[in-house]
């Protein structure tokens, strides 16, 4: 547990050192959120000057974390080599750096130029606390059935909602709903339906190879049922 | 029988997983969890009790479909009955069984603070594969001292500014409840229980403030209110959820405990706001059991399947037999 201006840039976005540029953006997008002006997450915990100073951190560490060659010397410098200050000074040139120097000052620490890395703490790092294996919500990974209730799952999961694939791709939100919700009766015809799953399925970050046969499966399955006279199989 | 074997004592019956729900506001469907979430693991074969230790607003028998029960914790509570495991009664949902928390004496309904050890104590060994507390609303010493005595704390949430102020108001409670246990100079305990008063005259205003000043009285107990941090991890569930921008929350509120008391909170999952709840609760059934199809319902499976696969690796020796 350190205070903010102790952080290291992936502290501050809670990624280990070694995480993926995908891992950095995806935590990116969730600081972002977690401390944007009008988060709920943030109510009577944070008040508006803490969230200012976790914002222009938050900017500054993705910022640098982002560019390969700002993480390249900001990593050398972690590592304690001795790299001039410059290399790893906020890389955009519209990055907050004054902002940054600001938070820096606030904490009483030497100017960024002439400071040592941070002394080792005697205390854990928080990268030491153990991690829940329950990590991530994702569990039908494994599973090759694609139904509507995966669809919509997967798509909440990844903060997407219906109107913004809607926007990308140029389908009726109405018909989107309807693959959710696996209306089969009130979709177009197979072939139709087959081009709203592909695009859906890329938007939400699906590889359509391997959904859209197993949601068209159970589409063509669900109309033929109905055509016997039965009800639309559901699962 | 080899003589051997008939002299070896019992083994001693192992200790049920512990999963106690709470949250500080009411309706955020603590009830509603406790109910689902205990019906599914009951349903994937494992032995379940529910205990409703919310005294002053029982209903999860009503959830469970057990119209009036004959006991209920209240006579634990009064001293009518010492033995605990005598209170518990069948519901209509084969291996979940309930003690129920009828408001017999309204006047003496909160156990006395050696009460409340025993029940602690009981608790914890009853004869079940997992048990269940349903905390019910508030923010109460005795709730948080329930909440910290189990093996899965978990924080019921929905996605409003009520709900998330109160939430985290429960959950800096259990924080401060746990590091004062944590702690055992006089001095620092008295520093804990200054620095709950959110107005107090020190100026400690976040659990770092804390930190630091625990640090300066005594470098040791610096150390164990760290341990004491990295060994908290409440679960929390938000309820209700209507868009993706509530599914969202729950990461916002992790990284929010993260950086605010340096705990790793799990975001154990997400339950979508569903019309066939309100019909679940007017049938007095488990959604689980009435809709299992419903989407609020998979998501309640989830997070059973997550709290039992988290049970795992300690206790239970092979996965459960699925019910027929």
């Amino acid at each position: 547990m350190k205070p903010l201006a102790e952080q290291d840039h992936y502290e501050v976005l809670d990624v280990p050192r070694d995480a993926s540029p995908e891992d950095i953006e995806r935590a990116y997008r969730v600081a972002q959120a977690t401390y944007a002006d009008d988060s709920l997450a943030l109510y009577s915990v944070f008040d508006g000057d803490d969230a200012e100073a976790l914002r222009q951190r938050v900017e500054t560490a993705y910022s640098v974390l982002s560019s390969r060659e700002g993480r390249r010397a900001y990593d050398a410098w972690l590592g304690g080599d001795t790299v001039p200050a410059a290399a790893f000074a906020p890389i955009a040139p519209d990055a907050p750096a004054p902002a940054f120097e600001r938070v820096i000052a606030a904490a009483e620490e030497p100017p960024r130029a002439e400071a040592p890395p941070p002394e080792p703490r005697r205390l854990p790092p928080l990268e030491a606390f153990p991690r829940s294996p329950l990590e991530g919500v994702d569990e039908d990974e494994a599973s090759p059935e694609y139904d509507g209730t995966r669809l919509r799952r997967t798509r909440l999961r990844r903060g997407i909602e219906l109107e913004q694939i809607a926007a990308i791709t140029k389908i009726n939100p109405t018909y989107l709903r309807f693959l959710e919700e696996e209306r089969f009766d009130d979709l177009p015809a197979a072939v139709y339906v087959r081009g709203f799953v592909v695009a859906y399925l890329r938007c939400v970050g699906i590889d359509p190879a391997k959904g859209a046969a197993s949601y068209m499966a159970r589409f063509e399955a669900g109309r033929a049922a109905r055509k016997k006279g039965r009800s639309p199989a559901t699962g | 029988m080899p003589v051997t074997e008939s002299l070896r004592l019992p083994a001693p019956r192992p200790r049920p997983t512990l999963i106690v729900a709470g949250g500080g506001k009411g309706g955020v469907g603590k009830t509603f969890f406790v109910a689902n979430v205990a019906t599914c693991l009951a349903r994937a074969g494992h032995s379940v009790i529910a205990v409703d230790a919310d005294l002053e607003g029982a209903n999860l028998h009503t959830c469970l479909g057990v119209a009036s029960p004959r006991v209920s914790l209240a006579d634990f509570v009064a001293h009518r009955e010492e033995d605990l495991e005598k209170l518990v009664l069948e519901t209509p949902i084969r291996g979940l069984r309930l003690v129920a928390g009828t408001q017999a004496n309204l006047g003496a309904a909160q156990p006395s603070h050696f009460r409340r050890e025993r029940l602690i104590h009981a608790v914890a060994r009853l004869p079940a594969d997992f048990v269940f507390v349903d905390l019910g609303a508030g923010m109460h010493p005795s709730l948080i001292d329930y909440f910290l005595a189990g093996d899965e704390g978990v924080v019921v949430m929905s996605p409003e500014p009520t709900s998330v102020e109160n939430a985290y108001g429960f959950l800096r409670a259990a924080f401060y409840r746990r590091m004062r246990s944590a702690l055992r100079g006089p001095e620092v305990r008295r520093l804990v229980a200054a620095a709950m008063d959110q107005r107090n005259e020190r100026g400690i205003r976040t659990p770092l403030d804390l930190l630091r000043e625990v640090e300066a009285l005594s470098p040791e107990e610096g150390v164990r209110f760290v341990e004491a941090i990295r060994s908290f991890h409440p679960r929390f569930v938000v309820n209700g959820v209507r868009s993706a921008e509530d599914v969202k929350l729950g990461f916002a509120v992790r990284s929010v405990c993260k950086k605010y008391f340096g705990i790793d909170a799990d975001y154990l999952g997400y339950v979508n706001h569903d019309d066939g709840v309100r019909r679940s609760i007017v049938a007095r059934r488990p959604l689980v059991e009435s809709q299992p199809d419903c989407d609020a319902a998979i998501y309640l499976a989830r997070i059973a399947r997550k709290l039992d696969a988290a049970r795992r690796p300690a206790h239970a020796a092979g996965p459960p037999r699925p019910r027929a």
